[in-house]
């Protein structure tokens, strides 16, 4: 690693917070300048800084969790061999979420696979501990629920169509900005935000279909308990 | 539990312009004029209300789920690691990507080659064949005429066909 590429790093990862979001860019720009001339140092660091964010986006996207981390390492692949014609007109975590985006949908059309949840699956415990969630202010405190409840809703979440998922998912759970989904989905702002809208009657008209299957939920669970 | 009012039979056309609207105000940026507007649709709209509150309800459920979990220090090695891989052996196969066109030019001379050979014998054979049934046609001519049929008798240029007629005009006589 260059003095320079260490230089960075260090500073980047000692004061992640004294540098402004101007300052963030400049460097950023100037990592993917030298990893352009062939630093391979200043292309880890690139890793390193979108690794987590990249991971979000995939599994988002994905269902099948296994196949994230192999998926993400390509993404990284064809950012590093496509580096070079890449002209800094937009951000660079932009033009790499772009690609991870593409990359996961070519997975997507690739697998045509969509495994099917039976939506009649759960108990009545579960089905009044969903109910619970989606009523409370606050998700539940313990973590054995909150990983139940979180797994109840990866299996509604799969019932969703690709987009509807994606959409969900990268906005509410990873945190990505409706500005942000417009710019990586290639779609109108308004868009982003109708779909993201239309999406989330879809996911309540799945855990509504639940819970028909099911008698009334006993109380708010979690909620008032 | 209230009941599902996102259902298009309680919203009317005019509500689709509301849709980004709600999703701003589900996300707090909201404000000024339009937020008094919506504020305003929704008194009226009893399908716009409950969509909204379904797509609260929507929130508070997502809003369990995490964000993926760091993949780690080791991933950024794991990725340079692969790319380093990935380039070693593109540089390999550019390595012998000359020796494997020489290759491919060469096996198609040779079968070009091959298949002019192929029909240089056949005709070479037609050639031998038609001199040598010449050439027992000369033979039998001179030593057993009497085993060549007709045809064989035929003349072959312009003085044979004189003699010809010649000796038939002759023989009438």
């Amino acid at each position: 690693m260059t003095r320079v590429t260490k230089n960075m790093a260090a500073s980047a990862s000692a004061l992640p917070l004294a540098l402004s979001r101007r300052e963030k860019g400049e460097q950023e720009r100037e990592l993917v300048r030298l990893a352009q001339s062939g630093e391979e140092a200043a292309f880890e660091e690139l890793v390193r800084r979108h690794q987590q964010r990249v991971f979000g986006l995939v599994s988002g996207i994905l269902r099948s969790r296994e196949d994230v981390e192999d998926i993400v390492q390509q993404i990284f692949l064809k950012v590093f061999l496509s580096l070079k014609r890449f002209d800094q007109r937009s951000a660079f975590s932009t033009w790499l979420y772009k690609i991870s985006v593409n990359e996961c949908w070519d997975y997507l059309r690739k697998k045509k696979v969509r495994p099917l949840v039976y939506e009649a699956d759960l108990s009545e415990e579960q089905v009044s501990r969903l109910d619970g969630a989606a009523s409370a202010v606050r998700p539940p405190e313990s973590p054995t629920k909150r990983a139940e409840v979180r797994d109840l809703l990866e299996r509604m979440l799969e019932n969703l169509p690709d987009q509807d998922r994606a959409l969900l998912v990268l906005k509410e759970m990873e945190g990505f900005s409706v500005e942000e989904l417009a710019v990586i989905l290639d779609l109108n702002v308004n868009t982003v935000k109708v779909r993201l809208f239309r999406s989330r009657a879809k996911l309540m008209d799945v855990y509504r279909r639940r819970l028909k299957t099911k008698p009334a939920f006993p109380g708010a669970g979690e909620a008032k308990s | 539990m209230t009941e599902n009012k996102f259902n298009a039979d309680f919203r009317t056309s005019a509500c689709e312009q509301y849709e980004a609207m709600l999703e701003d105000h589900l996300n707090g940026d909201i404000g000024g004029a339009e937020a008094a507007n919506l504020t305003e649709h929704l008194k009226s709209c009893a399908g716009c209300a409950g969509a909204l509150d379904e797509a609260e309800k929507s929130a508070r459920l997502l809003r369990v789920g995490e964000p993926a979990a760091d993949p780690g220090a080791g991933f950024a090695r794991i990725v340079m690691a692969r790319i380093r891989g990935e380039m070693d052996s593109r540089e390999e196969k550019s390595i012998w990507r000359p020796v494997v066109s020489l290759a491919w030019k060469l096996s198609a001379t040779a079968g070009f080659a091959l298949v002019l050979l192929v029909m240089f014998e056949a005709t070479h054979q037609d050639r031998n064949q038609n001199q040598r049934q010449h050439e027992f046609a000369i033979v039998a001519a001179d030593e057993a005429p009497e085993l060549l049929s007709d045809e064989a008798r035929l003349p072959s240029n312009r003085d044979e066909t004189l003699i010809l007629m010649a000796e038939d005009g002759h023989a009438k006589h």
